[in-house]
């Protein structure tokens, strides 16, 4: 897109300044009054899906793995960055006119930029909204797509020993990982891989993952069952199992408890430091009490900084006690001048006492009271 | 029209009063999904259709049948983008959805009224100091006078003539009203700040009308100066329409001013009265209200600026309900009516008259 003009532009030849104030004008003009309102209701009124602004992804199989768990293979659109082996994505969908976005590991292995095909693995979650809706969707369907993301990737050159752990849908990032080993099979890799899950027909990849154990022998799979007849697996278990974990890259992702398990026989063996973990559930909202809200941690994800903000009375004013001046007008949640959006964390609405902890939700911070650690677009 | 004022209510009913309006409101906001979502969208395809519509017949047409017809279609999309999706949208009305197309701080219309001026002046200034006198701007926009409560000056005597030249030039008026141009001529206002002020605007109009007068004529080749005026008459629509719903808003008589002093410690439930008190509905079958982008419920849009305005009519019985309990009167009347009250005002108050 076009440049921003530099700040030394009013000492230039008036030729330069007109070009660079019809620049200005242009790039304002293509972004807010033209694209906005014109190209983008076209392009999707014809069905050009792929020069949208708004990236989309489409569904183009699907796959059952366990009773509750489904593959979705998609399209995720020509501007596809491409993404490592552990990554996961922002899935968007819209519930109920609101658009609704969660993140979900990558099943498939990496892919390259302009790849057009890549795979989630969602398992149903009971009460779970968006799990659900991606459960009932069909091929042909779209899915919003955001930038893939995360830190749970392996090295580069490959660590020469590795444990992976993977409980429940927690395999996904481990799958993808794994995936990736076996397509392009470096030299002198030896991979053991752990796998929980509530029985065997709860085994997401199961079969997958016995088959590339026998096809490869660097790779080992201890496939552990909570109805099986070692039960579900400990510290004591996991160190039995992998004798050598201190000398071993660990990447865990799972329940809370399995890995807690992990962290304590890392612990015991004094390799805390060569675990990675991927945490999927969200963090616990602290209890909505009634009275002053605690003081919690606002990260302000703009400037960088972080301000603690407590004392009585709605988020404006916590922020301004903190030394802030974020834009207001109302002061009483009419007006919208004060809205911004929480990436992270639990706010509870002053009139309506409804209490949310929605990823990248917009929140009025005249009517909002911090229930726990946010991160704010401010 | 003849109305029994509101009954004046103490501190206790007052409180009673907000609380069941904002007990309507909840129940609102818990109800809201696909249904509204989807009127918004079909709205906006219907601007976007009849926008492509009228400007086909106008740049492909040839003679006055297709001219005429392009005119009102395009003066028919400009009309709904104003006032049914722009204003609404803006409002934060569609916020919940989170869909970019429907965000409020984004949204930018098809007038020459920059978005981030409107969503100041309006959503911010008018909806919080509604009918205040001295802190609301939009109670006669700052030059008209409405009633007999502001101060009068000799210029007032050819206001129905300055009203009927904002309402051509509606778009205009709007668009300079965030300028404060008032202030600067009563010296209130410095230049520099009016400059600085000025920009967005300027930015703005430029685009608009360099869109309108020269981008579009230049692409229709010879049917260039019919597509110039198609867009100049279709501006005009707009402008008058907008103009004579937005005026019987605040306008009619029975509508109440308020003092500054008179507000001082306003709780939500007396901020509620003021907002009742201080607008009017007109009466109207369902495409009035569309194309008034339900404008015609100034009441119920005052009470819920930020509820989807295809919600003020079902909300419209429970609220006059709520009125009458509370013996608040209800300004209501057909278009005819609340625009000839609105007339008589402008003409009674241009002259003097004690408060």
């Amino acid at each position: 897109m076009l440049a921003m003009v530099p700040p030394t532009i009013r000492q230039a030849h008036p030729v330069q300044r007109l070009h660079a104030a019809g620049s200005r004008l242009a790039a304002t003009a293509w972004r807010r009054w033209f694209l906005d309102r014109h190209t983008e209701f076209w392009l999707r009124e014809l069905g050009a899906n792929w020069l949208v602004a708004e990236p989309r992804a489409r569904v183009l199989e699907v796959i059952d793995e366990t009773p509750d768990a489904r593959t979705l293979v998609l399209d995720p659109g020509r501007r596809w960055p491409g993404h490592r082996a552990g990554q996961y994505v922002p899935i968007e969908i819209e519930l109920d006119g609101v658009r609704v976005r969660r993140c979900y590991s990558i099943s498939s292995g990496s892919s390259q930029p302009g790849a057009r095909r890549i795979a989630i693995t969602v398992r149903r979650v009971a009460g779970g909204r968006v799990s659900v809706a991606l459960h009932r969707l069909r091929r042909g369907a779209f899915v919003g797509i955001g930038r893939p993301a995360g830190d749970f990737v392996l090295d580069s050159p490959v660590p020469p020993k590795l444990l992976l752990v993977g409980g429940g849908s927690g395999i996904t990032p481990i799958m993808a990982i794994i995936r990736d080993l076996t397509a392009r099979p470096t030299g002198g890799v030896d991979v053991i891989v752990i796998q929980g899950s509530r029985s065997r027909a709860d085994a997401i990849f199961g079969h997958e993952l016995a088959s590339l154990a026998t096809r490869f022998g660097w790779l080992t799979l201890h496939a552990r069952r909570d109805d099986g007849p070692a039960g579900r697996l400990d510290a004591a278990g996991l160190r039995a199992l992998v004798p050598d974990l201190a000398n071993r890259e660990t990447f865990v992702c799972g329940p809370p408890g399995l890995m807690d398990v992990v962290a304590r026989a890392a612990g015991d063996a004094g390799a805390l430091q060569r675990v990675h973990h991927e945490r999927f559930t969200a963090p616990v909202p602290r209890v909505a009490g009634d009275g002053d809200p605690e003081p919690v941690t606002v990260d302000l994800v703009r400037t960088g900084t972080q301000v603690v903000a407590g004392g009585p009375g709605p988020l404006l004013t916590q922020l301004e006690r903190a030394g802030l001046s974020p834009p207001y007008g109302c002061r009483m949640g009419i007006c919208n001048s004060c809205r911004c959006r929480k990436q992270r964390g639990t706010v509870e609405d002053c009139a309506t006492g409804v209490v949310s902890s929605e990823p990248d939700q917009e929140i009025r911070l005249c009517v909002s009271i911090a229930r726990s650690d946010l991160e704010l677009v401010l | 029209m003849i109305m029994h004022p509101s009954k004046s209510l103490s501190p206790a009913e007052a409180d009673a009063f907000g609380r069941e309006l904002d007990a309507l409101r909840q129940r609102v906001v818990a109800d809201l999904g696909k249904r509204d979502v989807e009127h918004i969208r079909h709205v906006i395809r219907l601007v976007r259709y009849s926008e492509a519509g009228g400007r086909a017949l106008l740049h492909l047409g040839v003679g006055p049948l297709t001219f005429a017809l392009g005119v009102t279609a395009l003066g028919a999309s400009k009309i709904l983008e104003n006032m049914e999706v722009g204003h609404n949208v803006m409002h934060g009305q569609y916020d919940w959805t989170g869909d970019p197309a429907l965000d409020s701080k984004r949204y930018e219309w098809d007038i020459v009224c920059d978005g981030d001026h409107w969503r100041h002046s309006h959503n911010f200034e008018h909806h919080t100091f509604t009918n205040i006198l001295g802190r609301d701007r939009d109670i006669g926009y700052a030059f008209l006078r409405v009633s007999p409560l502001q101060r009068w000056r000799p210029l007032h005597v050819i206001q129905p003539i300055a009203a009927a030249v904002l309402a051509l030039l509606f778009q205009w008026g709007v668009g300079l009203h965030d300028l404060h141009l008032d202030e600067t001529a009563t010296g209130s206002q410095p230049l520099a700040m009016l400059r600085r002020r000025a920009m967005p605007f300027l930015r703005k109009a430029g685009w608009q009308l360099g869109k309108d007068y020269v981008l579009f004529p230049v692409f229709a080749g010879w049917n260039a100066p019919r597509v110039a005026l198609g867009n100049l008459l279709a501006n005009g629509m707009r402008n008058l329409w907008a103009f004579a719903i937005i005026f019987c808003g605040h306008f009619p008589d029975g509508v109440q001013l308020y003092r500054q002093a008179e507000t001082a410690g306003e709780r939500r439930g007396d901020w509620y009265l003021r907002q009742l008190n201080g607008s009017a509905n007109i009466t109207g079958n369902r495409v009035f209200h569309l194309l008034s982008g339900h404008l015609s419920h100034q009441i119920e849009h005052h009470l819920f600026p930020d509820l989807p305005a295809a919600r003020y009519p079902e909300l419209a019985p429970h609220v006059r309900e709520i009125c009458t309990r509370y013996g608040q009167a209800y300004n209501t009347g057909s278009f005819a009516a609340q625009l000839g009250s609105v007339a008589n005002q402008l003409i009674r108050n241009a002259l003097p008259t004690a408060a």
